[in-house]
């Protein structure tokens, strides 16, 4: 009998409980249905009995009915709306892709115009660079500014401050007379003594850089006075 | 000064024979033969396996020239006995030491040489030597060995046939690259391929390789850490910018003396200690110092400054410390150059525009003209025997590769290669 306390009630609950539940529908059974509901639906409207409501709406145990339901279809106008959306929906990609075209049309002349700013502005700014970093010359072993050059490191240092996102690299040329690395350090002096003389015009020398290039890279290589004169010399050039 | 004419008489007629003779690869400019020197007959090779015209280009001449160029040794040029003379034949007509050479080429191409000398007055050898060469080497290196070890049984050191120059050359204009060339002028190899200025070679006693490029816009120090390592920066460590320069290995190797330059246009030098990377200022930032050039103990320095007006070669301890002027006269004296033994300097010195080398005699505190002439004698380097100098001359082209014996006699074209500049002379082997 120790048994008998949960086999007894186990064995009434399940009882009851199959007694209770329906068995599940099979999908061959919900299919069936499905297919019974719809040919009512269309007998229904083939009668021209198109019914106003859809009895299966509140059908909580037969939802899959509301498939078969059909009332009032009228197919002229289905079509019609179906056209008016397609069009609808082709008026509004039109305008889009209009919208967009005139938006890439405007931002491309925007840029267009952007460019052709930046294009001006450096154009003058290279155009004022060109006219102000000149070339000047030194005497021979020497690397004082002369008179004569002064006036171009005035406009340098004007040009300087006109653009003041500039930056120049001031090299030092030497003539072939003389030792290689002596030239180089004289070169070297030659740049350092235009930087200071900039520097005193009042442009700060952070804006510049000094390289020399010694004799090793002449613009005339005749061994005579006038080649000579040509490559002693401190070029200015943008970095 | 009829001294000084006689010496202008003889640059013209060199000019004259040098364009003659432009066709050669290499021709003797001047040449006088001392007293002093050993007189060397040479019999014709004896040659199997090889052409004959082979050998007469690739090592006879080879062998001849090297000799010749010794210093040490005159070529019996003239008045030559039949190559089976009996001894006393050759002995009558001048020579001291007599050389027979046997060539052979084995059928998987290696070489043999066997050299023997012959005291003609003695009548007995004073030199027997056998070499063995792989196929691979060239003739003309067995004649640079063979002509380094005559020297060296004449001498006790060994001569520089097989020496090599280190230098600078145009490849294009703005492009300068290092090449090495053998002593005679041939095997031209390039060192570097930056496409840019690349300057101001130097090598250190176990051919590590120093220079300066330009390869990243501002110049910076390159070379090699080790031997027959890879060319890296060796300064500075950072972006820097401004002029580096002229650098020069210590005698040990583990020390680099260059030249950097400040915005202000003062250059100083500088000692860039390899193992700790530390860079030490040696000169005070009063105007140019460049060119240093190491003694051979590595304690003191010489070098160019313009800190009295023009520039003049200058001494100092490697601490700066103990600065003495070394040249006095001239208006521009540049390039010193610290011979192997450390008895001397070579520099150039200016006069009436062009230039012309130096030497000044530590010891006796005297310097001497070695060049003198219409055209221009630049960057004096030692021979390692200390008993040439190579330097760059546009005497008959664009700043090329010349030798000269200390005495300015004996100058001699090295190659026909125009746009050098800053040779340096290293042993070959």
């Amino acid at each position: 009998m120790r048994y008998g306390t949960y086999l007894v009630p186990a064995a009434i609950v399940l009882t009851l409980g199959s007694l209770a539940c329906k068995p599940p529908k099979t999908a061959e059974q919900i299919k069936a249905e499905t297919q019974a509901a719809f040919a009512e639906g269309v007998q229904a409207f083939k009668d021209g009995k198109a019914r106003e409501t859809n009895p299966y709406v509140n059908d909580k145990e037969n939802a899959h009915k509301m498939q078969g339901w059909y009332e009032g279809w009228d197919k002229a106008k289905a079509d019609k709306d179906a056209a008016d959306k397609a069009a609808a929906d082709k008026a509004a990609a039109d305008k889009a892709a209009a919208d967009a075209k005139a938006a890439a049309d405007r931002a491309a002349a925007e840029e267009a115009a952007r460019k052709a700013a930046e294009a001006e502005k450096a154009a003058a700014f290279k155009k004022a660079a060109d006219a102000a970093l000149v070339t000047i010359h030194f005497d021979y072993d020497k690397s004082e500014i002369k008179e004569k050059d002064r006036a171009i490191l005035q406009g340098i240092a004007d040009f300087m401050k006109a653009f003041p996102a500039a930056k120049v690299e001031i090299e030092g040329h030497c003539d072939e007379r003389g030792t290689n690395e002596y030239n180089l350090a004289l070169g070297n002096k030659r740049a350092a003594a235009a930087l200071a003389y900039l520097k005193t015009l009042g442009v700060d020398e952070a804006r510049f850089t000094t390289i020399s290039y010694g004799k090793e890279k002449p613009l005339c290589t005749e061994a005579k006075e006038a080649c000579w004169s040509q490559n002693r010399r401190g070029e200015f050039k943008l970095k | 000064m009829p001294r000084f004419l006689i010496r202008t008489f003889l640059c013209a007629l060199a000019v004259f024979l040098g364009a003659g003779l432009a066709a050669q690869q290499t021709e003797v400019v001047l040449s006088a033969t001392s007293s002093a020197k050993l007189v060397l007959a040479m019999t014709s090779p004896k040659v199997s396996g090889l052409d004959e015209a082979t050998v007469g280009t690739e090592f006879t001449a080879v062998l001849r020239r090297d000799l010749d160029e010794t210093g040490v040794i005159a070529m019996l040029q003239e008045r030559l006995p039949a190559d089976g003379a009996p001894t006393k034949a050759w002995r009558e007509a001048g020579a001291q030491w007599l050389l027979s050479t046997k060539l052979t080429r084995a059928a998987n191409g290696d070489l043999q040489l066997e050299a023997t000398a012959l005291d003609t007055a003695a009548e007995k050898g004073v030199f027997t030597r056998t070499y063995n060469a792989n196929k691979i080497v060239p003739v003309r290196y067995l004649a640079h060995y063979l002509a380094d070890d005559l020297v060296g049984r004449l001498t006790g050191e060994k001569g520089v046939a097989s020496s090599r120059i280190v230098f600078v050359r145009q490849v294009s204009p703005g492009v300068k690259e290092i090449f090495q060339v053998d002593r005679d002028g041939a095997g031209l190899i390039p060192l570097t391929r930056h496409g840019s200025l690349t300057l101001s070679p130097t090598v250190a006693g176990d051919g590590r390789l120093a220079y300066v490029t330009y390869k990243g816009g501002a110049p910076e120090i390159w070379g090699q850490r080790r031997k027959d390592g890879p060319h890296e920066k060796l300064y500075p460590a950072g972006g820097g910018g401004g002029l580096v320069s002229s650098p020069a290995w210590s005698p040990d190797g583990k020390r680099l003396a260059f030249v950097q330059g400040d915005r202000r246009g003062n250059s100083d030098i500088m000692v860039l200690d390899l193992a700790t990377g530390r860079a030490r200022r040696l000169t005070d930032g009063n105007g140019i110092n460049t060119e240093p050039s190491w003694n051979p103990a590595g304690t003191q320095l010489a070098f160019t400054s313009d800190r009295e007006g023009g520039p003049q070669v200058f001494l100092m301890q490697d601490d700066g410390s103990n600065l003495r002027k070394l040249t006095t006269e001239g208006l521009y004296n540049a390039s010193p150059s610290w011979s192997p033994n450390g008895a001397m300097v070579a520099y150039v010195s200016r006069f009436e525009g062009k230039f012309d080398l130096f030497i000044y005699k530590l010891g006796e505190g005297k310097a001497y003209q070695i060049t003198t002439g219409v055209s221009t004698s630049e960057s004096p380097a030692w021979s390692p025997d200390e008993r040439r100098l190579v330097f760059t001359s546009n005497r008959f082209g664009p700043s090329q590769l010349f030798t000269t014996d200390l005495s300015g006699r004996q100058i001699l074209r090295m190659s026909e290669l125009g746009g050098c500049q800053s040779p340096r002379w290293l042993r070959g082997r």
